[in-house]
């Protein structure tokens, strides 16, 4: 444990308690409390690897309350690599205190990779046990609420798929004289959540030619249970997601969700030990790809049919800030013929779902998705594209308790469109 | 503190707005010096009448308090040093008006200053003082330090912007000092004893600040010298022909250094200063303006101008001087920023002394500021777990300090006295001086409650 601290200095040492992660940070903006800041938090690790704080239940309240949007790693003048601190803390505090009992069950049922799959499935049938259709059809609101899976009776969310991504399409997508191959790795969300977004994906790539496969034994890719602390979860998940796609020969890996590509892409490399696997990681790093990042490399086609709408687009923190790709949605966007694209204020400052924080700190989450909301009306787009399912389900939410008219959709979804491909 | 203490002021804030956790304490322990001293207590007023129950309250039971913006200081000031209670203005968040015909605007004091500077950009109006902090502090926080900032040599600093203010008295009782006026005055100018006291002497809660014409257009230009006391002359010589640009940062050589190396930008490694300059005015002006600045760089040794032309260009001027800290930080974790200020004049003596003095203890030390004020920030570059390191940047501050002061200069120019240069304040004083300041802060806080271990009661 000591040296782990020793660790930590190095990057305590940095910050010099200037404030600016003050601007930046959504949570303390809604919040106005120097507790959910970067340098509060610095500094309490600077406490405890001082001695002069315990791992308390208290301390672990507060590094919950963080949406890890990296917002505040960006705005750094001194580069402290707040991300990466503030997952160790959730590590050692998550070992010295536990999780909730609920996010136990939840984590250790992500490495049962057929139970969860069987879970999830018949989940979507007895779904309508527990949830009720939100009005307009919109989604589903907890008919009781369950405090124990983070959902209060006002959130809206969507409802699970009756038959996921994975089970809709065969395990290879082949195209006539494929210019590549491909690995589409989905993660849960566009599996069991938004499949259509999933098939959106893979139409688009078969239309550039390109040859997808969708490995069947992949897994979660582990983002909720390492955020939340629990390693030997993730740490599971990160190295049975490395083995299945390092063992294909794809000469891209496209992810369709922000937090996954992140994953997969960086976030792996602190949390996978053993050497061997790690190497291979990093061959698959290079390769990951978010989807609209693969088109755009690869040359937008452009026999497009024209969408007659205003689009406007949410930056997802992970694929801006996580994954650096932040030009590629929008020059597919600006491509699609007769879409006028509407660029909104603060498009890439966090939407509040965070993963579990949204569950955890409900009204927190929602106080900045209004922001989101308020920023997105105001272009007076009828559609908000983004790339990240998390993102989509909390805006979703808001819309619907707004009762705003405005589709949320997937970067792909609309392009799909433009491509007729639905 | 007594437990009694702290059911009182749930009482009167409300639980949510009082934390005395260890956990939350520590988040309120510190500001952008590097020591850190937790309060006992957090406290969180949402209105005038609170901030004064609370003070009055302390004053009963004779506990400090500590008067706290966005803790951006840069001198210790908000750093509760005696324990007690730390008062966060951030709750009085509210822009009151903006008076755009009789150019004035009341603000709370916990409003941060971009936000200010952008509503009243809004209004069609400017507000000039500009601390390099502005994202983050308050405007309370600006009044106490009275801030300034690179525009303060052609638009002068916060105290120049202040009318009238509303103060908590150590007392707990409330008054207006000065108003909103900008041309009145009744009785002396006592509004401006708390422009600066740092929260020693009231607690400010709510400002009439003056605003003035926007700018029409501005012109932004980079001068390259092989000597600094070329860049220094031009410097002084340029004023003293009656231009007065909006900014005039200087930079030196390892400063230049420092940057290049983080930045790749082709900035000139071998030039001993450059000058970074802006004029604003009218489009006329602009040019003529323009003109006598680099009329004035040529005629003092610029071995090159820089002109930009337009916003893209001028940004990337600005790019250097704001990857200073960036830049900084990627060389050594600890940077202890000062701001000792000599006449303008006096720069290159000045920058010669401080050289010096890195080389006598070993530091690492960049140079730049503010060279149109004579504002220069020596920024030491360390470790602060390396102990040795740090007695030698201690003694190499002390003698900083007294060169600046050799030099006719001042111990702040914009960053205030605090707990951090407390010590050395009799220096500048005098006895006379400093048992005068003592005797004012007995006079309107008899029982030491406010802000104790700072400025005149270190
Ligand atoms: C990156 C960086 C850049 C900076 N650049 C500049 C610059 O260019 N120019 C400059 O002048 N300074 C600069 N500073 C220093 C600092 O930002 C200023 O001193 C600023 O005015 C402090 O505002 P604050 O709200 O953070 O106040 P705090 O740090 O919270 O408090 C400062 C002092 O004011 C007192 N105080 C705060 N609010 C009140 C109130 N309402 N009533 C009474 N007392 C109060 C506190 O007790 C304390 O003594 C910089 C700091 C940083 C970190
Ligand atoms: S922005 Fe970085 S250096 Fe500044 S206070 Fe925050 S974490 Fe520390
Ligand atoms: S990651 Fe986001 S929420 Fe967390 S401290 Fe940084 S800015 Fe705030």
């Amino acid at each position: 444990m000591d040296n782990k601290y020793d660790e930590w200095q190095q990057q305590l040492v940095k910050c010099i308690r200037c404030g600016t992660c003050r601007s930046v940070c959504p949570v303390f903006q809604a919040s106005d409390n120097e507790n959910t800041t970067a340098r509060g938090k610095v500094k309490l690790l600077e406490a405890v690897s001082e001695g002069k704080l315990a791992l308390t239940p208290e301390l672990q309240t507060r590094m919950s309350k963080c949406l890890l949007c990296k917002a505040c790693v960006t705005g750094c003048p001194s580069g402290v690599k707040t991300d990466e601190l503030f997952l160790s803390a959730r590590r050692v505090l998550a070992a010295a205190n536990g999780l909730p009992l609920a996010k136990r069950l939840a984590f250790t049922g992500l490495t049962y990779r057929r139970l969860f799959d069987l879970g999830l499935r018949t989940g979507a049938v007895f779904q309508n046990i527990v949830f009720k259709d939100a009005p307009d059809g919109i989604g589903k609101m907890a008919r009781v609420s369950l405090p124990g899976a983070g959902l209060s009776q006002r959130r809206i969310i969507p409802p699970l798929a009756t038959v996921p991504l994975r089970a809709r399409l065969p395990e290879t997508s082949r195209v006539v004289s494929p210019q590549a191959r491909v690995a589409f790795y989905t993660g849960c969300m566009l599996n069991y959540v938004y499949p259509a977004a999933g098939e959106a994906i893979v139409k688009l790539l078969k239309a550039h030619n390109v040859e997808v496969v969708l490995p069947s034994r992949q897994s979660c890719c582990g983002t909720p249970a390492f955020t939340a602390g629990d390693y030997r979860v993730g740490r599971y998940l990160a190295e049975e997601n490395v083995k299945i796609l390092a063992a294909g020969n794809y000469d891209a890996v496209i992810t369709g969700c922000a937090s996954c590509g992140a994953a997969l892409k960086h976030e792996y490399g602190f949390i996978i030990e053993d050497p061997e696997l790690k190497k291979a990681w990093q061959l698959l790093a290079g390769k990951v790809q978010d989807i609209t990042q693969f088109i755009a490399d690869t040359g937008i086609k452009q026999d497009l049919r024209a969408v007659k709408a205003k689009i406007t687009y949410h930056d997802p923190c992970h694929l801006v800030r996580g994954m650096g790709v932040a030009k590629e949605p929008r020059q597919l966007l600006a491509a699609i013929p007769g879409a006028e694209f509407v660029e909104m204020k603060d498009a890439a400052k966090c939407c509040g779902a965070g993963g579990t924080f949204s569950m955890t700190y409900y009204d927190v989450a929602r106080t900045i998705n209004d922001w989101k909301l308020d920023n997105a009306a105001a272009t007076g787009a009828a559609i908000l594209a983004t790339g990240c399912s998390a993102c989509r389900m909390h805006i979703a939410d808001g819309l619907g308790q707004r009762r705003s008219p405005m589709q949320v959709v997937h970067t792909a979804e609309i392009m799909a469109r433009a491509y007729g491909l639905e | 503190m007594e437990q009694q203490v702290i059911t009182e002021l749930k009482q009167l804030l409300g639980r949510q707005y009082v934390m005395d956790r260890l956990e939350d304490r520590i988040c309120y322990s510190f500001d952008a010096t590097f020591r850190d001293f937790p309060p006992d207590v957090v406290v969180k007023p949402g209105s005038v009448e609170e901030v004064a129950a609370i003070v009055k309250l302390a004053g009963q039971y004779n506990i400090p308090v500590t008067a706290r913006g966005a803790a951006t200081g840069l001198s210790g000031g908000s750093v509760p040093v005696r324990g007690g209670i730390s008062l966060v203005l951030t709750r009085l968040n509210r822009i009151i008006e903006i008076d755009a015909a009789n150019r004035v605007a009341v603000v709370e004091a916990g409003v941060i200053t971009e936000d200010f500077v952008n509503a009243v950009n809004k209004a069609g109006l400017f507000y000039p003082p500009d601390p390099a902090s502005a994202k983050t502090s308050t405007i309370g926080g600006n009044i106490a330090e009275c801030a300034g900032g690179p525009r303060g040599v052609k638009y002068g600093i916060t105290r120049d912007y202040v009318l009238g203010l509303e103060v908590v008295l150590p007392d707990g009782s409330i008054i207006e000092a000065g108003n909103r006026f900008d041309s009145e005055m009744a009785g002396p100018d006592w509004g401006m004893l708390f422009v600066g006291s740092e929260g020693t002497l009231g607690i400010v809660t709510k400002a009439y600040l003056r605003l003035v014409d926007k700018p029409q257009a501005k012109q932004t230009l980079l001068a390259i010298f092989n000597s600094l006391d070329d860049a220094a002359r031009t410097v002084s010589g340029m004023i003293a022909a009656g231009t007065i640009p909006t900014t005039l940062e200087i930079m030196d050589n390892q400063t230049i250094c420092a940057v290049e190396d983080y930045l790749q930008a082709g900035l000139p490694v071998k030039a001993e200063a450059i000058l970074l300059i802006e004029v604003d005015g009218n489009a006329v002006s602009i040019s003529t303006q323009a003109e006598h600045v680099m009329k004035a760089c040529r005629q003092w040794g610029a071995t090159e101008i820089q002109v930009a032309s337009t916003p893209a260009d001028s940004d990337k001027l600005w790019r250097a001087r704001k990857a200073i800290s960036p830049a900084c930080g990627k060389i050594n974790p600890t940077k202890i920023s000062e701001d000792a200020t000599v006449p303008r004049s006096q720069i290159p003596a000045m920058v010669r002394r401080l050289r010096e003095i890195a080389q006598k203890y070993d530091l690492k030390m960049v140079i730049f500021g503010h060279a149109g004020d004579g504002n220069l920030h020596p920024n030491i570059l360390s470790n602060k777990h390396n102990h040795q390191e740090m007695e030698r940047v201690e003694q190499a501050v002390e003698e900083l300090f007294k060169a600046a002061l050799d030099l006719g200069g001042t111990l702040s120019g914009e960053h205030g006295i605090g707990y951090m240069k407390a010590p050395f304040l009799k220096w500048e004083t005098g006895e006379t001086g400093f048992a005068a300041g003592q005797k004012l802060k007995a006079a309107v806080d008899p029982q030491g409650v406010l802000n104790p271990g700072k400025l005149f009661t270190a």
